[in-house]
């Protein structure tokens, strides 16, 4: 009978014991938490950096040597980049640098509003839409007709309406990119509902809400994520090409957008005026990119194909 | 030669040969030299100049049709397509004779019916036209060549009304054309100006095409804005819409246009260094600035509070965002006439000059009643000289301490808001910017911003006795002496009861390439005696 | 097939209808009426009122919607209400030169951008990938009109390879009408060549993996055989889907290549009419805008068909 023991019982004199295998498959260190995945994947790192940098220059602007953005003096302006004026005056004789630091403020804002509030309509039409057939094809008719109004002729629109704001920009370019999340949602949400744990689920007699809220909803979560900093990254250029036309954000609220398009003319002469937002805009975008390409990465990639 | 040209070259013979000569430079360089490329202060998007009464459409109408009359540059009205006229004794009949030889661009020559039809379509339209029209007894052609106006009070102001150049302008059209509805566009633009326009090539908002008119027969005297000879030295004028400046700047600087209306004043130095440009002032008469004030309703309806920002204002700082650092392109205007103008004078503008005083202002304001209510500001983006002012303004009531409703928006918003009566909680406005051309503001008969008659008074309705009486007083004025001294008088009234608040007299520039030759100062763009250089 | 495609056609007219319905209402209730831009300065408001009698502005919704819908039923778009031309022939004028300059940017983009994605994918991991898609991002990363105007400025200015705006019409020649539109599409494309190049990259990089793809490598077929015939055609469905989605976009920075260029295109005719409050310019243009985006589209779809003879309707 062959006596199974443990290690524990004692070694019979004269046994030999095996002696230890050489390490071959040396342990992988297993990196946890938010520090780990930064580790992995140094995209998001820094993108994310970067972005948090300019988060924060956004909302310590008041500490960062800046003077009041709106405060005109047209005796001094146009005037190069300067030890007063680190960035320059702008066509009304404002700091260029506090302006391009209070902008931050705007754009960023534009940026995460329209990605945050797009995302939640864009997921909540996406997953009505890709779980109920009836809903489908009204609702991506309604989406094919929203995405054929070009959104500057709403934000035309929504300014002459009221006024020229924030909040307008933001909801024009909200309402031009709800259709891109909804289809992608969708998309996710028609490929899951044929997996066999749906099936189960329906057929244990869960009711569709549940069923959406339980399973298909934390699915779509990564894939939005991602989508959500593009859509961040192009709502922020939006805002710029609206201001360039005359429809963005009112000149007493400075915004990287509408500091370009002041001095666009004399982009020539007084690169300057231009530049710094530009630079600030791209460094921007390209931050926003970076994280929702690392994002993409880490979680599936083959979820670049569809995004 | 330079490179594009040679790669131009090549790139044609390689083309020719590949699509077996399909392709061919569009204008040889003969024909090129007989040819302007222009670019305008605006999009030309319509261009019934009586319908609409935008600046450009009526620059271009002067190639296109010609006026009874024209002012010279001494702001005088001179024969154009009369040869004479005369007024009978008590004033109450005028008869004109045109001149021989007028034709209309079909053919056909130009009769006494065509100027009646025109004038009464004008004068449904014109203030001064409204006035004529409101002591009208009959206007009449006697004959081809005659036409009378018989009125049933003298207007001595007539050859200044028919000859102005302020829009509408009487520009002479068919007859059958002249029939259409004022307030309706025509859709044929046939006249008897040097001009033909080629609506086949018209591209509205992009490209108009102006082609030369054989049988135009001009005036024999030498040529002085719309007065005088208008002798064409090119063959066809091409209006091409550039709507960004720094590319206008760029195409003029690369000879790809030969003549650039209105050039933003930060952008020529670089034009002036450029060997091969020219650059000088547009119109010595320049524009006037202006701040208007809402005086139905609150705060502006009491006079200490416009006079509070009189007190505040700084034309300097509008003029500079408005033109920056060149301090040849503005003056300070303590009134309201053109400067260098005879009717120009300072009376009662000491508010306007010397230090800025906010103290004063504001104990001004406190005066008025104003408690804090929000102010709103209507402020068209669109329009560069509109949004300099605004910002200047925002910034300015704001150190007077008013609050400040900064609202943004567009050209065509305004245009509409501004003609409502309501207080601004209910659509209304408490003030917005906008300017006017010098030449509008040389004296009272074409200066309808000026006027103080209340509610039919320009936006802003300004309830001014005292104004008005001066109007009155000049058009009855029977010499120049008796004109200045009412114009000294309506100055000092309009700046104590504040019509509107000017902002300051400023200049635009005007470019052109060297090899253009003829080009007159203006207010507006005059084409003749212009010719080009190959 | 045939029938799929008249089932996507009726299918675009309840889109065209809401839009149609959409852009109607927000015109009506939008202030500043075209009639005080007609009137001008120096207009009093009963002139201001007659424009717009005549205009027929003062009439009630639903009548102006229904008399709108008339005329479209009947293949007339309508008056412009400022240049008094109909709105179709000023369409007409305006649409070569868009349609030239956003083909030019396709054909330019797919050009430039698919083989880059196939290039990155192939090599990917490497610093020829890393520097691709670096490029990529950046490209994405400036705003239309500041490349446009750093393009205008060296190769139009300094080094004077092209003309600076202007839009000269095919019929003219084909170098000239080339010449005119490089630029412009190089500014709009860029935007593209980013999308693009991400997603063939991505695309390629998960057919790459395959199975046949190790069996072509085993039976010998060249490097470019493989990547370009045998990956591509395989990854195609997604490059296809994005540059269906991305027309979207070119239409939109089209407006702002348009008036940095001076292209007399549909770009700019739609801002102008928006900002005089153009009204029949404005519908007409955004009804066309919303067919071309649905027949688009169809396009697409209808493509699939021809990458993947899988996919059947």
């Amino acid at each position: 009978m062959t006596v199974l023991t443990t290690h524990t019982a004692p070694v019979p004199p004269g046994l030999a014991i095996a002696p230890q295998l050489p390490e071959l498959l040396l342990p992988v260190k297993i990196r946890r938490g938010i520090v780990g995945f930064l580790r992995n994947h140094p995209t998001v790192a820094i993108g994310g950096a970067l972005l948090l940098c300019l988060v924060l220059v956004g909302i310590f602007a008041p500490y960062l040597g800046t003077v009041d953005p709106t405060a005109i003096a047209p005796a001094r302006r146009t005037r190069a980049p300067s030890a007063e004026f680190w960035f320059g005056t702008d066509l009304l004789g404002r700091d260029i640098y506090s302006r391009v630091l209070y902008g931050a403020r705007v754009s960023l804002t534009v940026g995460l509003s329209v990605a945050l509030l797009a995302s939640l309509a864009g997921l909540a039409i996406g997953l009505v839409s890709g779980f109920l057939r009836r809903a489908d094809t009204i609702l991506m008719r309604f989406m094919d007709g929203l995405m054929s109004i070009p959104p500057i002729l709403l934000a035309i629109a929504l300014m002459a309406l009221t006024r020229g704001s924030v909040g307008n920009v933001i909801l024009a370019i909200t309402i031009a990119e709800i259709p891109r999340v909804s289809r992608l949602v969708r998309g996710v949400v028609l490929s899951l509902r044929e997996q066999p744990y749906v099936d189960a689920a329906v057929a244990s007699g869960t009711r569709a809400p549940m069923i959406i809220l339980r399973h298909i909803l934390p699915n779509t979560l990564a894939p939005m994520l991602v989508q959500a900093t593009y859509v961040c990254a192009s709502a922020m250029i939006v805002e710029s090409i609206l201001s360039f036309i005359g429809a963005g954000t009112p000149p007493t609220i400075p915004s990287w957008g509408n500091i370009m398009a002041e001095g666009r003319a004399l982009w020539q002469i007084k690169p300057y005026i231009v530049f710094f937002p530009a630079a600030f805009l791209s460094a921007t975008v390209l931050a926003v990119n970076l994280v929702g390409d690392g994002l993409r990465d880490a979680f599936d990639p083959r979820m670049a194909k569809s995004l | 030669m330079d490179r594009r040209t040679v790669l131009k070259g090549l790139a044609g013979a390689g083309s020719l040969a590949a699509t077996g000569g399909l392709s061919m430079p569009a204008l040889s360089q003969g024909a090129a030299a007989r040819t302007l490329r222009f670019v305008p202060q605006a999009n030309l998007a319509n261009f019934d100049p009586i319908w609409g009464t935008q600046y450009v459409v009526r620059n271009a109408a002067a190639l296109v049709w010609d006026t009874l009359y024209g002012f010279d540059a001494n702001l005088q009205p001179q024969r154009q397509m009369v040869e004479a006229e005369e007024v009978s004794d008590d004033g109450l009949v005028w008869t004109f004779r045109l001149r021989p030889g007028l034709k209309f661009h079909d053919g056909e020559p130009v009769r006494a019916k065509d100027v009646v039809a025109s004038l009464t379509r004008w004068s449904a339209r014109d203030p001064m036209g409204l006035m004529l029209k409101a002591i009208q007894n009959e206007l009449t052609a006697v004959d081809d060549r005659t036409f009378k106006w018989a009125l049933k009070k003298p207007y001595p102001k007539m050859l200044l009304a028919l000859g102005k150049n302020s829009t509408p302008c009487a520009f002479i059209m068919p007859e059958r054309i002249a029939q259409t509805d004022p307030f309706k566009q025509i859709n044929e633009y046939v006249g008897s100006g040097p001009m033909k326009f080629v609506k086949a090539e018209w591209v509205p908002g992009a490209k108009s095409v102006f082609e030369k008119f054989a049988d135009y027969a001009p005036r024999q005297e030498k040529a002085s804005w719309l007065a005088g000879g208008k002798q064409m030295l090119v063959d066809r004028i091409e209006w091409v819409v550039i709507p960004d400046p720094a590319t206008a700047a760029a195409a003029l600087q690369n000879g790809e246009v030969d003549w650039w209306e209105n050039p933003i004043a930060d952008l020529a130095p670089v034009l002036r260094k450029n060997r091969n440009i020219n650059v000088d002032i547009a119109d010595p008469l320049g524009n006037v600035g202006s701040f208007r004030m809402n005086h139905l309703h609150q705060p502006f309806n009491d006079v200490r509070a416009r006079r509070a920002v009189l007190t505040a204002l700084s034309q300097e700082d509008y003029m500079r965002a408005l033109v920056g650092d060149d301090t040849s392109l503005w003056k300070p205007l303590p009134g309201f006439f053109t400067p260098d103008t005879p009717l120009y004078n300072e009376e009662g503008g000491e508010i306007l000059k010397g230090k800025r005083d906010f103290a004063a202002a504001k104990k001004l304001l406190a005066e008025s009643g104003y408690t804090d209510q929000p102010v709103s500001c209507i402020v068209a983006q669109d329009q560069p000289i509109t949004k300099a002012q605004g910002d200047v303004t925002a910034d300015l009531l704001k150190r007077m301490g008013m609050n400040v409703d900064f609202v943004a928006t567009d050209w065509g918003t305004v245009g509409s808001r501004r003609a409502q009566k309501s207080p601004a909680g209910q659509g209304g406005w408490e003030m917005f910017h906008t300017w006017h051309a010098g030449a509008d503001c040389i004296n009272p008969a074409v200066y309808i911003a000026i006027r103080g008659s209340g509610d039919k008074a320009w936006f802003g309705w300004p309830n001014s006795p005292a104004v008005e009486k001066e109007v009155t007083a000049w058009f009855e004025a029977k010499s120049l002496d008796e004109e200045k001294a009412a114009a000294r008088r309506l100055n000092k009234a309009a700046l104590e009861d504040v019509i509107y608040a000017p902002t300051g007299f400023f200049l635009s520039y005007t470019a052109w390439r060297k090899n253009v030759s003829g080009i007159a100062k203006g207010p507006l763009p005059f084409f003749w005696g212009v010719s080009k250089t190959a | 097939m045939v029938s799929y495609i008249l089932r996507r056609v009726l299918a675009t007219l309840p889109v065209m209808a809401i839009v149609a319905l959409f852009v109607f209402s927000l015109l009506y209730i939008a202030p500043g009426d075209p009639a005080a831009v007609i009137a001008g300065d120096q207009a009093s408001p009963a002139d201001v009122e007659r424009i717009r009698q005549s205009l027929g502005l003062d009439r009630p919704f639903l009548v102006q919607f229904g008399s709108w819908l008339w005329l479209i039923l009947h293949g007339d778009l309508g008056t412009s209400i400022f240049t008094n031309l109909p709105v179709t022939s000023l369409i007409a004028q305006r649409i070569e030169p868009t349609l030239s300059l956003m083909t030019i940017t396709l054909v330019l983009t797919i050009f430039i951008a698919v083989p880059l994605g196939v290039v990155a994918a192939w090599k990917a991991g490497s610093w020829v990938d890393r520097a691709i898609m670096a490029f990529a991002v950046s490209a994405f990363s400036l705003p239309v009109f500041v490349v446009g105007y750093i393009l205008a400025y060296v190769f139009a200015l300094e080094l004077e390879w092209f003309p600076v705006q202007g839009y000269t019409p095919l019929a003219e020649g084909f170098w000239p009408w080339l010449e005119n539109l490089i630029l412009p599409a190089v500014a709009l494309g860029c935007v593209y060549i980013a999308l693009i190049a991400r997603i063939t990259r991505a695309s390629m990089l998960e057919v790459l993996q395959q199975d046949y793809i190790r069996t072509a490598r085993a039976k010998g077929l060249g490097q470019r055989n493989i990547l370009f015939i045998h990956a591509l055609k395989n990854a195609a469905v997604p490059i296809i889907t994005v540059i269906g989605i991305g027309v979207a976009l070119l239409i939109g920075g089209a407006v702002v290549t348009e008036s940095v260029f001076a292209i007399p295109g549909l770009g700019r005719l739609t801002v102008d009419a928006i900002l005089r409050r153009d009204y029949p310019v404005i519908q007409g243009i955004v009804l066309l805008f919303s067919f071309l985006y649905v027949l688009v589209n169809l396009v697409v779809d209808l493509t699939y068909t021809l990458v993947d003879p899988r996919i059947r309707y």
